[in-house]
């Protein structure tokens, strides 16, 4: 190369040192590219590097699609439990709604009141026990007039004549 | 024409089997220098090898458009500095991005030295040497580094340079001694 055309006015000193290590820059370049340019080329490992990342790809959509899945049956499920829940909960206040009706209607014909003593039994109960009631005071009114009447006429026979009368003359008729 | 030295009309497969050696004897004797320039410009082995790789895949594309107005080698100078340019503007434009790149220090640039017959010392020496050049180059512009690079590793006459980087000669004379000083400042400051 010529160097006389990139001289300078500098001292010769100087442009020797100069030349000198534009020479050094040189052989060190040509060193390392001849050294790069010989290496053995990595294409082996740059596939494996390749299929790696597909896997790795591969398995980070896999864990979104299952994740989203998952995510939709959960919410399908919290719903239908939601509505099992509502629909129990609608059953539960209508049997109330009934069971309240049915004890307004009950209450007006009852002779006396009903005594609960523990307060927690259910109204089905509470009805039934309010009708055995009346049934049984009815059938102690029907005894005691039927002994009433068995002893009027034992003692005096002739106060009872004129009611047998009467109900001989509706036979007869 | 005697029958003995009749010639054949070439065909066109011919004629494409012939450039088609020529390019690849073109390759095969240039491609170690177009490598050398574009990893003393990147410092960076891989992307040296992506953009040579690239510099002959485009020379192949258009070799048919290759006229020799300029030498084989000014051409592939050229596209390879264009290459070289356009990698530095992507790099510009996406600077906001965590390219990963593997270009190496100064340092470790400098510790490539051929194994002559010097001692410790002036090995030693020239290390220094070597790693100061790195150091003004890495001040230098974009343009000032092509040509100092194309003269200095490539030794590139200044007519060539001035046609592979689109230059007029003066601009390359210019360049050259902007470069120059900067290697010389960083030469005296070691004194």
């Amino acid at each position: 190369m010529n160097w006389e055309q990139d001289r300078s006015g500098e001292s010769p000193q100087m442009e020797l040192e100069l030349e000198q290590a534009l020479k050094h820059f040189k052989a060190s370049m040509d060193a390392w590219s001849g050294a790069a340019y010989s290496r053995p080329r990595s294409a082996t490992q740059a596939a494996v590097r390749h299929t790696w990342r597909m896997a790795a790809s591969w398995a980070l959509g896999c864990v979104v699609v299952m994740g989203s899945l998952a995510g939709a049956v959960h919410v399908v499920v919290h719903r239908q439990e939601m509505a099992r829940i509502a629909a129990q909960k609608a059953a539960q206040k209508a049997a109330e709604e009934r069971t309240a009706a049915a004890q307004v209607t009950a209450q007006p014909t009852s002779a006396q009141p009903v005594s609960t003593q523990s307060g927690k039994k259910t109204p089905v109960a509470t009805v039934r026990k309010v009708s055995a009631a009346q049934d049984s005071a009815q059938a102690q009114d029907e005894d005691l007039l039927a002994s009433v009447d068995s002893d009027v006429s034992r003692e005096v026979p002739a106060a009872m004549e004129p009611l047998a009368q009467l109900m001989d003359d509706n036979g007869t008729q | 024409m005697a029958a003995g030295t009749a010639v054949e009309p070439m065909t066109a497969e011919t004629a494409e089997d012939i450039a088609a050696q020529e390019f690849a004897r073109i390759v095969e004797s240039h491609r170690p220098q177009i490598f050398r320039f574009l990893l003393s410009s990147l410092r960076d082995v891989d992307l040296a090898e992506t953009l040579t790789q690239d510099c002959f895949l485009k020379a192949h594309r258009n070799w048919k458009h290759f006229r020799g107005d300029s030498s084989a080698m000014t051409w592939l100078m050229r596209i390879a500095i264009n290459l070289q340019k356009d990698y530095w503007r992507n790099r510009r434009i996406q600077f906001w991005r965590q390219t990963r790149t593997n270009a190496v220090d100064l340092d470790e640039a400098s510790e490539w030295l051929p194994n002559g017959e010097r001692n410790a010392e002036q090995q030693m020496l020239a290390r220094e040497q070597v790693a100061h050049v790195w150091q003004a180059v890495k001040g230098l512009s974009e343009r000032q580094r092509t040509v100092f690079l194309l003269r200095y590793v490539e030794e590139r006459e200044l007519r060539e340079i001035a046609d592979a980087t689109g230059l007029s000669e003066g601009t390359v004379k210019a360049h050259l001694s902007r470069a120059l000083g900067r290697v010389r400042t960083e030469l005296r400051g070691t004194r």
